[in-house]
């Protein structure tokens, strides 16, 4: 049986060795314990003896050849033996020894790859550190970071934050812009708009303000509106505050349809709501106590006579005050209380045109309401409702049956500051000034 | 003797063959020491040894195909693959092993010579150190503990001269070892450890005094290795015609001549032990190789007796 | 229960277990008469006898290295070095020898052996007898470490530690010594190895510590609940194995967390605590975590050095502090 002689390990560094001289040839024989190579590591150089007892069928390696380590270097068998199988197809490497330790070099600023640049701005969102738990959260809550980020002031965002937002969120319902608008000009409250699923849309909004809280065909609920409420208040102020009554009276008002036929002949348009404004404000100084205002410190004496003059709008009731009334003529008060009700209904009033009146006219009779009663307008004492004039059959002075142009006014006043007696004294030279308007000269 | 040696040389075939890891430190020409030692001590007794160790592990009886599989780091090794050439070790003859740290299993041994004592029973223990480890701080601990509590101890220090490179001239301040016993109060004589009779007569002596509680023994046995320090040593202190001379007081054919000329052994009955172990050799290398490779998940079992993750 | 102090509760469990086993033996320097340096030894050469309580000569190399032989020889011995630092001496018979020994022989042998003494500061002990060097022995594969933090945790630990096959550093401190607690009577009552305890339930931080800082980190958890805030505080009791299971669970809950030991913070064993959070719940923090330790200096002599170089209740606070901010 041919045996493999390999090179010998001699040390534990050893990586290979050089054959220096094989003291027994090819063909030759040998015994085992005799010298049969001389081989030369960095370390030492030392005479093998042979393992073996044959013949040297081979020499694999020369004199001066470097071996690895465990590498077949000869051939020892019987002569004729078939050795093919036993040559060495490729080298076997030794166990790796580390020779030499590659330098390590550091690496300049300057030639440092750019491939491996990297920045740890992408581990901060908006300036915002994110803690891990932070993030873990918000995976499980289904929260992206960078909602929490846009309006977070702090400099890191923690678990508890997210669970905050989280939070907030639930109570946050979405909305798309055109329905949050619509919702914040109706006053309606997104949380009570039903949506299963989605953002909440202009139709969602639009349905909700036709339903109101119950669905019901041929309803509207109209959200109180900034002048609707303190129209409310101050009726119901007025009818809870005051001791409130009213009088009325019947007048002929011929004359005032005469004086305004006149005037107009004349190029000088009047209404009769400025004729009665020009006599009231005539009157009312003979009776200071209807042109007064309720104070807690006591009843407020006005000496000067501010007519506010009442305003249907469509969204509701102004009183623009005509600022010393009793000192316009009847041409001032036709321009400036038609320039007041102008500004009121163009919305162009400002506070300081609803302010200090002292006394109100309201008149429904374009609407051909016969006779109505005002309430009155607090502080203020006392306000005249005016009817359409109707042409009436009447008993005039002969006990005649004659038609005559008819106009009811009803006086509402607070009977804490005005007695019944005085605002029947009132009404009735008031009646006086219209049956003799040149008495209001 | 004769497996110890035919042991050793095989270990040098593979060493060169590259089939060991690491390193291997051959006992070649102490081999009397280890064996006539051993060979005298009764079972229960404790050996604590060197790196220079596979005298002693088979002089205590480990089998040599055990041995050949751990030092191949194989699963059916010795120690499981786990030790290797340096760290031998069989508790159930009562070998506390080989250990890596020169005089590393010098405490260890005295210890087992403690837990003697501690129990009461008759027990011996023997450390074997060479003297390198004899100028090792913890054998002076020990010597001392072991002589002031009288322990059933006995030091064997087997003095080959040289401590890799170092002579032992140039390394220990005492020309004979044994004299440090003085110093410790401890019974203490050099013998030529090449030779089985001298030896004998020594280990005799110690096992009786400690056997009787009349406490530890130090032997020093002067010898020669016969190979380097390790295998690839390239000997730089040591001169070629020296160790020759050396090889030629061979401690086995020494105590051959003396079997033969005493008449205790025949040629034939020599020749056929020599037959035995060689055959021994050949069952140890199949063994051997047919061994499993350990698999290496196992790495971090029996760190602890019970398994903990960490 | 009995009220004991530290160092009563381990000469009764050495005393309890020597009875009950007599297998274990004790050994170290003047452990026989009086009863050792800090009494954890007093009664036992009485009740034991010379050939069971072993006094040696000053020479921790051989009698630890011993130790190992007897171990492997079927005794349990329980070696006392007087201060813990000495064990340094015996360096190679601890990590060359004794960790390896069952491995090496592929599991046959086993150690039964425990090294203890007392480590740490606040004595004024200065440099060479006040070091924390639990982690070296942590580093070393095959060694328990183990640091029990008050008489009740003593008394159980050693009875495990002493009744365990492995190897065992038994990391007693100083400062602990005269302390007193309340003691389980119960001559099997034993705290299993590798058990941490969770000695203050809470919801917003989690200080896991161990000996002296224990104490600390239950001061300042005291202190902070007043503000609100929720400390939790983990005694690790044992090193290695080291109870993962409890801190973890305890950090995912709470998202922060601080390590407080008294050995020294650039690398001590808050760093792997450290690092083992970040690895396996780096998810649940809120914050990074905090390490407190000694500064990296020698322990010096004057006592406004040693307070400054060990850890303080202070220290522990603004950790805590900063993990919350």
């Amino acid at each position: 049986m041919a045996e493999i002689v390999k090179m010998p390990k001699q040390g534990l560094q050893m990586t290979e060795g050089t054959i220096l001289k094989w003291f027994v040839a090819e063909g030759a024989q040998i015994r085992e314990g005799e010298p049969f190579f001389e081989v030369e590591t960095d370390k030492l150089t030392l005479v093998v003896d042979s393992h073996h007892t044959g013949t040297v069928l081979k020499l694999l390696a020369g004199v001066g050849d470097a071996v690895p380590v465990m590498n077949p270097i000869a051939i020892i068998g019987n002569v004729g033996e078939d050795i093919s199988g036993l040559l060495p197809q490729s080298p076997i490497l030794p166990e790796k020894i580390t020779e030499t330790v590659p330098v390590v070099k550091s690496v300049q600023v300057s030639s440092r790859d750019t491939r491996f640049a990297g920045d740890s701005g992408e581990r901060i969102l908006n300036g915002k550190f994110v803690t891990p738990r932070a993030r873990k959260i918000a995976r499980e809550t289904n929260i992206a970071i960078a909602d929490i980020a846009k309006s977070f002031t702090g400099s890191k965002i923690s678990s508890r934050d997210v669970l905050a937002f989280a939070e907030t969120e639930k109570a946050r319902v979405k909305a798309s812009p055109v329905a949050q608008r619509m919702a914040d000009e109706k006053g309606i409250d997104l949380a009570s708009v039903k949506k299963d699923s989605g953002r909440i849309m202009k139709a969602d909004v639009s349905a909700a303000l036709m339903r109101g809280t119950s669905y019901r065909r041929g309803e509207k609920l109209v959200p109180f509106t900034g002048m609707r409420k303190v129209i409310a208040s101050r009726m119901l102020e007025s009818q809870k505050e005051m001791a409130q009554t009213h009088n009325r009276i019947r007048v002929d008002v011929s004359e005032l349809v005469a004086l305004r036929e006149k005037l107009a002949e004349g190029g000088i348009k009047v209404s009769y709501n400025d004729i009665l404004v020009r006599l009231v404000s005539r009157v009312l100084p003979e009776f200071p106590y209807v042109n007064a205002s309720w104070t807690e410190e006591g009843i407020l004496l006005h000496e000067y006579v501010n007519m506010g003059i009442a305003v249907g709008l469509d969204e509701g009731l102004v009183v623009p005050v005509l600022r010393d009334a009793d000192m316009l003529t009847l041409a001032q008060i036709a321009e400036q209380g038609g320039a007041l009700v102008q500004a009121a209904r163009e919305g162009r009033l400002n506070p300081d045109d609803f302010s200090e009146g002292t006394f109100t006219l309201s008149n429904l009779g374009m609407f051909d309401t016969e006779e109505f009663v005002a309430i009155v307008n607090p502080p203020q004492a006392a306000i005249l409702a005016v009817g359409s004039i109707i042409r009436q059959p009447v008993a005039d002075d002969a006990g005649e049956v004659v038609v005559k142009p008819m106009m009811t006014l009803t006086l509402s006043y607070d009977h804490r500051i005005v007695d019944g007696a005085v605002a029947a004294k009132f009404l009735q030279r008031l009646k006086q000034f219209i049956r003799n308007p040149l008495l209001a000269y | 003797m004769v497996r110890i040696r035919k042991f050793e040389e095989l270990t040098e075939v593979f060493f060169s063959q590259g089939r060991f890891r690491g390193t291997v430190h051959p006992y070649i020409g102490q081999e009397a020491i280890g064996s006539t030692v051993i060979s005298n001590l009764e079972e229960g007794d404790y050996v604590g040894s060197t790196h220079r160790g596979h005298g002693h592990t088979i002089a205590i009886g480990c089998e040599t195909k055990k041995m050949l599989a751990e030092m191949l780091g194989k699963e059916n090794g010795l120690c499981r693959g786990r030790g290797g050439s340096m760290h031998m070790q069989d508790f159930s003859r009562g070998y506390l092993g080989q250990n890596g740290i020169v005089g590393g299993g010098v405490a260890l041994t005295t210890g087992a010579a403690l837990a003697a004592q501690i129990k009461g029973t008759k027990q011996v223990a023997v450390a074997f150190y060479g003297e390198g480890a004899s100028n090792q701080g913890v054998v002076h601990e020990t010597m001392n503990m072991a002589s002031i509590w009288k322990l059933p101890m006995i030091f064997v220090c087997e003095n080959n001269q040289f401590g890799v490179t170092t002579r032992v001239d140039k390394s220990t301040s005492v020309h004979d070892i044994s004299v440090r016993a003085k110093a410790y109060e401890m019974a203490g004589t050099t013998v030529d450890g090449r030779s089985v009779i001298e030896v004998e007569e020594a280990i005799q002596e110690a096992l009786r005094r400690a056997r009787s509680g009349e406490g530890p023994t130090l032997i020093e046995a002067k010898c020669f290795r016969w190979l380097g320090h390790y295998f690839g040593d390239n000997e730089p202190t040591r001169t070629r015609e020296e160790v020759e001379a050396e090889k030629k007081k061979d401690p086995i054919q020494m105590h051959k001549s003396v079997l033969l000329s005493e008449k205790f052994a025949t040629e034939s009955q020599l020749a056929s032990i020599e037959g035995e172990v060689e055959e021994e050799i050949k069952q140890a290398i199949a063994f051997a190789e047919a061994g499993p490779a350990p698999d290496p998940r196992s790495v971090t079992d029996a760190v602890f007796c019970e398994p903990v993750s960490l | 229960m009995t009220v004991k102090t530290y160092y009563n509760a381990i000469a009764t469990v050495l005393a309890e277990e020597m009875r009950r086993d007599p297998a274990v033996f004790v050994m170290g320097e003047d452990i026989a008469e009086g009863g050792g340096t800090f009494s954890c030894t007093k009664g036992l050469l009485e009740e034991f006898g010379r050939n069971r309580v072993r006094n040696t000569p000053i020479s921790e190399c051989g009698f630890v290295g011993m130790s190992l032989g007897a171990a492997i020889c079927g005794l349990r011995p329980v070696v006392e070095l007087m201060f813990l630092d000495f064990a340094c001496n015996a360096m190679d018979q601890i990590i060359n020898q004794i960790s390896k020994a069952r491995y090496m022989s592929g599991g046959t042998v086993k150690v039964p052996l425990v090294l203890r003494g007392p480590q740490g500061g606040w004595r004024g002990k200065a440099a060479q007898h006040s070091q924390s060097l639990e982690t070296l022995y942590m580093h070393v594969p095959g060694l328990k470490v183990v640091c029990p933090s008050s008489p009740y945790n003593v008394a159980g630990l050693l009875r495990a530690s002493i009744r365990s096959d492995d190897p065992v550093i038994f990391c007693e401190h100083k400062n602990l010594i005269p302390v007193k607690g309340e003691v389980p009577d119960d001559p099997e009552f034993l705290i299993p190895l590798g058990k941490a305890d969770v000695v203050r339930q809470g919801r917003d931080v989690t200080v896991i510590a161990s000996l002296m800082c224990v104490h600390f980190a239950l001061e300042v958890a005291e202190k902070m609940a007043k503000e609100g805030i929720s400390v939790e505080v983990i005694d690790v009791r044992t090193l290695v194995p080291l109870d993962k299971a409890t801190v973890l669970e305890s950090v995912r809950k709470t998202g922060r967390a601080v390590v407080a030991h008294e050995a020294v913070k650039f690398c001590g064993w808050g760093s792997e605590i450290s690092s083992i959070i970040m690895e396996e719940a780096f998810e649940y923090l809120d914050a990074p975590v905090a390490r407190v330790g000694a500064k990296y200096c020698p322990i010096p002599y004057a006592k406004e050095l040693e307070d400054e170089a060990l850890p303080s209740v202070a220290d522990i606070e603004q950790a805590v502090r900063r993990v919350l901010s």
